[in-house]
């Protein structure tokens, strides 16, 4: 090029042959973000920002959206929250690209025939034929044969007014959350042991810990920024790990307990006995603080070390190890996932944990806790406020007292409130097969996909006479068996606030104009609220901001107390606002934790020890059925049924679009099955095709499917804690052939 | 099950409506309040109430990005010296698999849709007792000697050279994917809708202010860092091979990233990948262009050599239709290669890389080989027009035209050389020098033999006098003699990558021929088929007919001979739609997937 003098004449011909800028160029060209963002694309460079928390996990991590014309162009971590310190996973950085999606739901949608086509119908006529149909069912059935499904996917406000207008404003008496299938467990187990749903732990307490137990799950995967807090631990922690399986956050364990599908509780039993053997309790707190420990004691002495080798299968060495380890560590702190939560005795392993650290003392100091880390965005406030298994703020619709107390607050009459107990979710899927169930509104969840029994779960969904999914896609396996959808706004779309795994609670704004006619949940529910003709009931539920007013007031004097938040800005100025948060709290620190004074929330302000002989799993493995399945995460880029992470063309690179099964090699080659090859999953209920990931992380005997595909549910078996009535998705026998493709 | 309405015909909505007696609100006030609330739904939260006031002025008064208290260690303390270069430093230890810097480089980099220019792979081994999976992100190498600008026959990439970092000049490109096949780690990634490719600069733009890359910024665990490299350090480095487990062999590139692990991996570590088969990009386009240019030439080049072989006149009287037949399909193929650029106004620039791109050669060589066939046929039909005339410059020029033809035939050879070396450059097994030269040539050699054939049967057919039918009669016998030889050996030596299959380890060769009998099975019959008939069975039918035996031009036999050709063709098609597809590229570990 130097053979050509640049000069003016020439400089077209030089950039013809060699273009250094152009169109293309400029299309990546970056300039000065502002806002503390950095260096940002022309284009995407933000004329203001505003802080929300995300809405996938209950991490709950703080995003910075960046807008232009007040509406979001872009997202980044906000570097100075709490939670997540700057950071993201993908599906938190993919967040508003989901909301783009070409099956979003725009329009209210009817059959008009069974076998019809979903037909779009206006908002006056959809809302008609959602009371009308619903009225109707309940003239022939009984009030109590229409039920709703709840979420933990929406903002506490939302689920608030959902289960209220349904059980106070419609009638209805049976209605759950999705939340059934992740934390009812935790929930049972923490008000039986503590005497109220009350997480004790705040994230700082990974990073203070010197020993980390992780229990039945991969948070790695699951909640990767939460494992940020762990590696930000500075203490050389000792991470043990409880797993059947090898995963990522396997790779980070000092210990890896590699034990029997659902033997962890007779493993925490056996080491509750090696800790009293050798006297490693921490004698002053269960005198102080705990209930039932003479009797714990007596009852694990079963659990010799000879008994619980053989039935976890791990090596004596291996259990002495781990409770020297719980000894000798200053700080221990145990964390549960759904390993512990999906199983047929999920609330006693739930609360074999829980003992552990009631022993040793290991709860209210910083680092510790018995730690049941949540699974959705907002699974804490559906705890708290969906008004399906609590009433109102963790009230009991039992207790005569509380229902006058939530009526007063309301300003409706008690009698209005339910004196009986919903049924859960599977109480009321089993319904519609005893007929007692005709109608469903599911809100927010994806049922036909996600229940257990799949192939049954549907069956069940279509002897509905009238279903209605409340959904932002048309496209998910449960709208499209619905006889009416109503299109509803996501998250980015609407106002309200969520609690995450610490409880912590935060804000989510409307930053994006929803698609069409689609409307907030809260919207939506109003307008059921005025066309059912108890509009008048909730004229006090005019925005979110009024309701979480109201529920501020349910909240006064039980230990999830937020009266002291004044309003949503103030949550924000924090930095998000740990409950509890007691009127006069003007200046809560940023990271507290619970029982710090040894007083529990039962009338004795004791701790229960809680036992019960372990079970054995329902369905094990035999000959026609030789596999054991476990189900759990597939990656950090998929959530759940995948109805929103599969809409975003970079989440979909993360994963395998397939279905994938991992199995032992000494399997693989018995069954000659090569690595890649396509196989037919089949359990006594239904089959699945799956590619063969043959790995060394999965135990002989045992196979890993992920939960995100469809299939998976068509195998998993109909089996429930008895207490907490959770599902058990994570045990049953299948067997594994190869297929000729 | 109970139904609520008694249904004797479809139900419209207004019947259902009807059916449901009034609802509890008069219809009106319903609506009135639908509307208020779509209306509401339709605006934003208000910028005024949120919180930060602060957000809405400090627009540009933050010099510091907030992030910079995190990444400020992740950034080398110290200036790039003299023998230096920046690389990206990964920590495997903390890389847990979360993916966080693929979809934050997409998002902070603007990229498209389904646009990333960084990857997690996924290696697993072990054993039950202590399994290993390890997570792999990687992005550009930013390599000492990067392929992709060696192999750039338009100069769209530079190396700065003062931070090393392998920039891509969008607006340079002109969309040939060479790069893509050039750079073992599968690093630049074409975007047909903006007929470029793109990739990663390293951020170069937030390096030059301080700031971190995207993936550095982003990474929850800090696993990705910018670190200061030796570059004599990076060649003795790529000497002993310890780049990274399954990864392709740093010698070919030098690539500067350093993944660093206090972790002792088991032997048997694979990628999630590692038996995964699918058929790569089969590039339309050039299939055509590669062999209807070795077809050109292969009959430029059996054309000259019949020159010696034929009397002068039957040879000038079948000049003109065989150097018009090749350089017809010639510039078929030339046409065809432009169809592949992504920016084919910008076809031009394609030489500039002469001095280090095999692609720039060949473009050059088939280039002047066109630039002297056109002339060439030109002059064949043009000088026995003149061949009254006595002219000294006639006669010399006629009497040159052999050796003319021949070196037009040569530049062609050239050109096709050319085009083996850009595949043998890429250093995949499957298009090695032995296995492309093969390859190609035997296609010159094929195409070229069958195409000559039907040239002379065609003049039989148009022109039809006694001197066309006697060549004919003493040539169809050798041609269809050459045509069996030479697809004998090409079907063969194809066939011969099956023994592969037999290997035990999962080689690059062996994926390869697991490809071609698997999912590219239907293609791999095809093109036997194609080559049996075309190559074998109908020249055997002509070769068998005894010499003293005339040979019946009839249209039924004219036609067979077309059949010989298209079938020849067609296989030629299918064994490169196969070159391409059934290659196994080098590449770093990828994730799961079938």
């Amino acid at each position: 090029m130097s053979l050509i003098p640049d000069n003016a004449l020439t400089r077209p011909l030089l950039n013809l042959l060699h273009q250094r800028e152009g169109r293309l160029t400029r299309e990546l060209l970056q300039e000065p973000g502002g806002f503390g963002l950095g260096q940002l694309p022309e284009s995407q460079v933000p004329e203001a920002t505003t802080d929300m928390v995300c809405g996938f996990c209950s991490t709950g991590c703080g995003l910075k959206i960046h807008l232009k014309d007040g509406e979001a162009i872009g997202l980044s971590p906000t570097t100075s929250y709490p939670v997540n310190l700057g950071m993201a996973c993908p599906k938190g950085w993919e967040s508003l690209r989901v909301l783009d999606a070409p099956d979003r739901a725009t329009t209210p949608l009817y059959r008009a025939e069974k076998n019809g086509r979903l037909e779009p119908v206006g908002w006056d006529a959809a809302l008609r034929l959602f009371t009308g149909r619903f009225k109707q069912i309940q003239e022939k059935h009984g009030p109590h044969s229409v039920a709703f499904i709840s979420t933990g996917q929406m903002p506490t406000e939302e689920m608030a007014i959902l289960g209220a207008v349904a059980k106070f404003g419609m009638g209805l008496r049976h209605g759950d959350g999705n939340t059934r299938q992740c934390m009812a467990t935790a929930v049972v187990a923490y008000k039986e042991a503590f005497g109220f749903d009350a997480p004790p732990y705040t994230y700082a307490d990974f990073e203070e810990s010197d020993a980390l137990v992780f229990v039945g799950g991969n948070p790695c995967i699951a909640h990767p920024i939460m494992w940020e807090r762990v590696m930000r631990n500075r203490r050389s922690p000792e991470i043990i790990v409880v797993d059947p399986r090898g995963t990522e956050t396997t790779m980070y364990a000092t210990q890896h307990l590699a034990l029997r599908p659902k033997s962890d509780q007779t493993l925490f039993y056996g080491v509750a006995r090696i800790l009293i053997e050798h006297g490693w309790i921490d004698e002053s707190f269960v005198v102080r603080s705990t209930a039932g420990f003479e009797e714990f004691a007596r009852f694990v002495d079963d659990y010799g070390l000879a008994r619980t080798a053989s039935e976890t299968g791990l090596e004596p060495a291996q259990i002495e190890r781990f409770a020297r380890t719980i000894h000798e560590r200053a700080r221990v702190s145990f964390w549960w996932t759904m390993g512990v939560n999906q199983s047929h005795q999920g609330v006693r392993t739930a609360e074999s944990i829980i003992n552990l650290a009631l022993m040793t003392g290991n709860i209210g100091k910083p680092g510790t806790g018995a730690n049941s880390i949540t699974g959705q965005c907002n699974a804490m406030g559906s705890r708290l406020f969906s008004n399906t298994t609590n009433l109102l703020g963790g009230h009991d619709f039992k207790n005569a007292e509380h229902r006058e107390k939530i009526a007063g607050i309301m300003g409706m009459d008690a009698a209005v409130i339910p004196t009986e107990n919903s049924w859960s979710y599977h109480e009321i899927m089993e319904g519609i097969l005893k007929e007692k169930i005709k109608g469903l509104w599911i809100v927010c969840t994806n049922t036909a996909h996600s229940w257990i029994n799949q192939n049954l779960a549907r069956e069940m969904l279509s002897r509905l006479d009238f279903l209605v999914v409340q959904d932002m896609y048309h496209s998910t396996e449960t709208a499209r068996m619905a006889d009416l959808v109503l299109p509803a706004a996501g998250w980015g779309e609407k106002e309200g606030t969520f609690i995450n795994s610490e409880r912590r609670i935060g804000r989510v704004k409307k930053v994006r104009r929803a698609p069409g006619e689609a409307l907030a949940d809260f919207k939506i529910f109003q307008l059921v609220a005025k066309y059912w003709g108890c509009g008048e009931q909730f004229r006090r539920w005019s925005s979110p901001e009024a309701v979480f007013d109201i529920l501020k007031e349910c909240s006064r004097g039980t230990p999830c107390d937020f009266t002291g938040i004044p309003d949503y800005r103030w949550i924000e100025e924090q930095g998000g606002v740990q409950w509890p948060c007691q009127e006069g709290m003007t200046a809560p620190a940023q990271e507290r934790r619970l029982f710090e004074d040894g007083r529990f929330h039962h009338a004795d302000g004791r701790a229960k020890f809680l036992f019960e002989a372990s079970r054995p799993m329902t369905e094990l493995p035999n000959e026609a059925y030789p596999f054991l399945l476990l189900t759990g995460r597939g990656s950090a880029s998929q959530w759940h049924t995948q109805t929103r992470t599969a809409k975003s063309p970079v989440l979909r690179k993360l994963y395998p679009e397939q279905p994938f099964v991992e199995i032992n090699p000494a399997d693989a080659r018995a069954l000659k099955i090569a690595p890649n090859a396509w196989v037919t999953v089949e359990s006594r209920r239904g089959r699945m095709r799956a590619m063969a990931l043959v790995t060394p992380a999965v135990r002989q005997g045992q196979v890993f499917i992920a939960m995100h595909y469809e299939g998976t549910n068509q195998l998993t078996d109909a089996v429930f804690d008895p207490y907490s009535k959770q599902p058990s998705y994570k045990a049953c026998a299948v067997s594994v052939k190869p297929r000729a493709e | 099950m109970s139904d609520t309405l008694p249904i004797t015909k479809p139900l419209s909505l207004q019947d259902l409506l009807e059916g449901l007696g009034p609802a509890s609100v008069p219809p009106s006030s319903g609506e009135r309040m639908v509307h208020r609330l779509l209306q509401e739904q339709g605006k934003l939260s208000a910028v005024e109430l949120f919180a930060k006031e602060h957000d809405l002025k400090s627009r540009n008064t933050c010099d510091v990005p907030d992030q910079a208290r995190y990444y400020a260690k992740l950034l080398p303390a110290t200036p790039v010296g003299p023998g230096q270069q920046y690389g990206f430093e990964v920590d495997l230890d903390r890389c847990s698999g979360c993916k966080a810097c693929v979809t934050a480089c997409h998002s902070l980099n603007g990229l498209d849709d389904t646009e990333t220019w960084r990857d997690v792979g996924l290696l697993i081994g072990g054993t039950e007792t202590l399994p290993v999976m390890q997570h792999v992100t990687a992005a550009c190498h930013h390599c000492l000697e990067p392929a992709c600008m060696t192999a750039c026959p338009v100069n769209a990439y530079e190396k700065d050279t003062f931070t090393g970092i392998v920039q891509h000049l969008d607006d340079q490109c002109f969309g040939c994917q060479y790069c893509t096949l050039a750079c073992p780690y599968n690093v630049p990634k074409y975007r047909a809708a903006k007929g470029i490719v793109r990739k990663c600069d390293m951020c170069s733009s937030r390096l030059k202010k301080g700031e971190a890359p995207a993936c550095v910024q982003a990474c929850p665990h800090e696993a990705i860092a910018i670190r200061i490299v030796d570059v004599s350090r990076v060649i003795e480095n790529a000497e002993a091979d310890h780049f990274l487990p399954a990864a392709p062999e740093p010698y070919i590139t030098l690539p500067t990233t350093t993944y660093k692990t206090t972790r002792v991996f088991p032997r048997n570590m694979l990628p999630a990948d590692y038996y995964s088969i699918s058929p790569q990009h089969p590039h339309w386009p050039l299939i055509v262009m590669l062999v209807l240019t070795q077809l050109s030439v292969g009959a430029f080049a059996a054309g000259s050599l019949l020159e010696w072989a034929l009397d002068p006149a039957l040879a000038a009287a079948f000049r003109p239709i065989h150097a018009t037949g090749a350089l017809v399909l010639g510039l078929l193929a030339l046409g065809a290669s432009t169809l592949h650029l992504g920016r084919p106004l910008y076809a031009f620039r394609g030489i500039l890389g002469f001095r280090h791109s095999w692609l720039s050669r060949e473009i050059a060589a088939f280039g002047l080989f066109a630039g002297m066939a056109v002339p060439f046929a030109a002059l064949c039909w043009g000088l026995p027009l003149l061949g009254a005339s006595e002219s000294a410059w006639v006669k010399l020029a006629v009497d040159s035209l052999p050796t003319l033809s021949l070196s037009v035939a040569g530049v062609g050879l050239v050109g096709v050389f050319c085009s083996v070396m850009i595949y043998v450059f890429t250093q995949r097994e499957l298009w090695s020098l032995e296995r492309t030269s093969i390859r190609f040539g035997l296609t010159t050699a094929i195409l070229g033999v069958a195409t000559i054939w039907l040239l002379l049967w065609l003049a039989v057919g148009f022109l039809g006098d006694e001197a066309w039918n006697r060549l004919a009669q003493n040539l169809t016998r050798p041609l269809a003699q050459g045509v069996i030889v030479a697809t004998t050996l090409k079907l063969l030596y194809d066939i011969s990558l099956l023994r592969h299959l037999a290997t035990f380890r999962n080689s690059s060769l062996k994926r390869s021929a697991l490809l071609v009998v698997g999912p590219l099975k239907g293609f791999s019959i095809g093109r036997l088929v194609l080559g049996v008939i075309g190559g074998i069975v109908i020249p055997a039918a002509y070769a068998a007919i005894p010499a003293h035996d005339p040979i019946q031009f009839t249209t039924t036999s004219a036609v067979f001979v077309g059949l010989m050709w298209a079938a020849c063709l067609g296989g030629e098609l299918l064994e490169r739609y196969l070159f391409f597809s059934a290659v196994s590229n080098p590449r770093m570990p990828g994730g799961v997937r079938p």
